[in-house]
């Protein structure tokens, strides 16, 4: 949690999402990714890394993609995660919250969403694969979904 | 435990002895629930990098069964109380008086039977706190559901997340008759619980 991950080809990076949400950057032609575990959209203030808060996450992100050479221009994001695992009557509802951020921070970025799978009660399993960049999200009872 | 961190030393041993003194209520509720067969212990009390909570406390993507109870208003906490699937059987047909099932899909009995147990542990825990802090807690219903551990974890610990990146963490274990069991109980208090529980028993020394 509030954490990001780099790889490259053949590498897959793992994680389990509840109300955060797994941003996964990808760079086709490097075939480099980034997985990053969002925790909460801002920090308001509050201490943290950066890797915690959509707002930071992001460009923490990008910088560290480039820094191994996966320009920004080339990236591709999926998202996954932002559910309520708690059902809408529980405390601290804040799955859509994330998952709102997450895609403005993308979008201030510049970064273009080709795919997400996100919201609902229940967690996820995700796993991105650095060798096509593609998004595998497992639910409990569902079949798992290619993103 | 390598990345287990003090509170500070007095803070620490207070919350230890707080939750001590309620996992020692709920054992006794559990004791009677289970006609003596089921008892608690407090495993630690701790606090967690943000990072590695899930980790430490083995929750990850394995599938549990567990039941979720919230203690509502900002000085609350969420509990929830986890099994694997084996172990949640055992105790549902246990307190049913059934055989064992594994390949059916868990019956609204069996349901029953485990967010009772965890209406039990919940007020046996909330009846200490209240005790302690004075203030009127407000639980909700405990409600059954099956899903990755870390997933029901990372919304447990939101509220100590939104201030703080280490997350203090209770937690209990079950024993049958002297050998330990699969079960858990996890407690999650908000900082502004954290806060109260440290202050009332600091106020009554």
């Amino acid at each position: 949690m509030g954490q990001v991950k780099l790889a490259a080809a053949p590498a897959r990076l793992n994680a389990v999402l509840g109300s955060c949400v797994g941003v996964a950057l990808y760079h086709p032609r490097a075939r480099i990714g980034a997985l990053g575990h969002v925790v909460l959209p801002r920090s308001g203030g509050t201490g943290g890394g950066p890797a915690k808060f959509a707002e930071s996450a992001i460009p923490y992100m990008l910088a560290q993609l480039e820094q191994r050479g996966a320009s920004r221009t080339a990236l591709v994001a999926r998202i996954a995660g932002g559910a309520c695992m708690f059902g809408t009557g529980g405390p601290l509802q804040i799955g859509d919250q994330n998952v709102a951020a997450v895609l403005a921070a993308l979008k201030a970025s510049g970064v273009r969403v080709v795919a997400q799978d996100t919201g609902g009660t229940k967690g996820r399993r995700v796993s991105l694969d650095c060798t096509n960049g593609e998004l595998t999200v497992e639910i409990v009872g569902c079949p798992p979904r290619i993103l | 435990m390598p990345n287990c961190r003090p509170v500070s030393h007095t803070p620490l041993d207070v919350l230890r002895q707080l939750f001590a003194s309620a996992t020692h209520d709920a054992s006794t509720a559990m004791c009677r629930w289970t006609d003596g067969l089921i008892t608690l212990s407090l495993d630690e009390v701790r606090e967690i990098p943000l990072g590695e909570v899930c980790d430490e406390l083995n929750l990850s993507d394995e599938l549990l069964t567990m039941v979720v109870l919230h203690l509502e208003g900002d000085v609350g906490g969420v509990m929830i109380l986890t099994f694997d699937e084996e172990n949640g059987r055992q105790l549902a047909a246990a307190l049913l008086g059934r055989p064992v099932e594994h390949d059916d899909p868990w019956s609204i009995l069996e349901q029953s039977a485990l967010t009772e147990t965890g209406n039990i542990l919940g007020c046996a825990y909330m009846n200490a706190l209240t005790r302690l802090i004075d203030r009127e807690l407000v639980p909700s219903p405990p409600y059954f559901l099956q899903d990755y551990g870390a997933s029901v974890l990372q919304q447990a610990i939101l509220a100590q997340a939104m201030t703080s990146d280490e997350v203090l963490v209770c937690r209990t274990g079950f024993h049958r008759q002297g050998a330990e069991l699969d079960w858990r109980v996890l407690f999650v208090p908000t900082e502004a619980m954290r806060r109260a529980m440290i202050e009332a028993i600091r106020t009554a020394r």
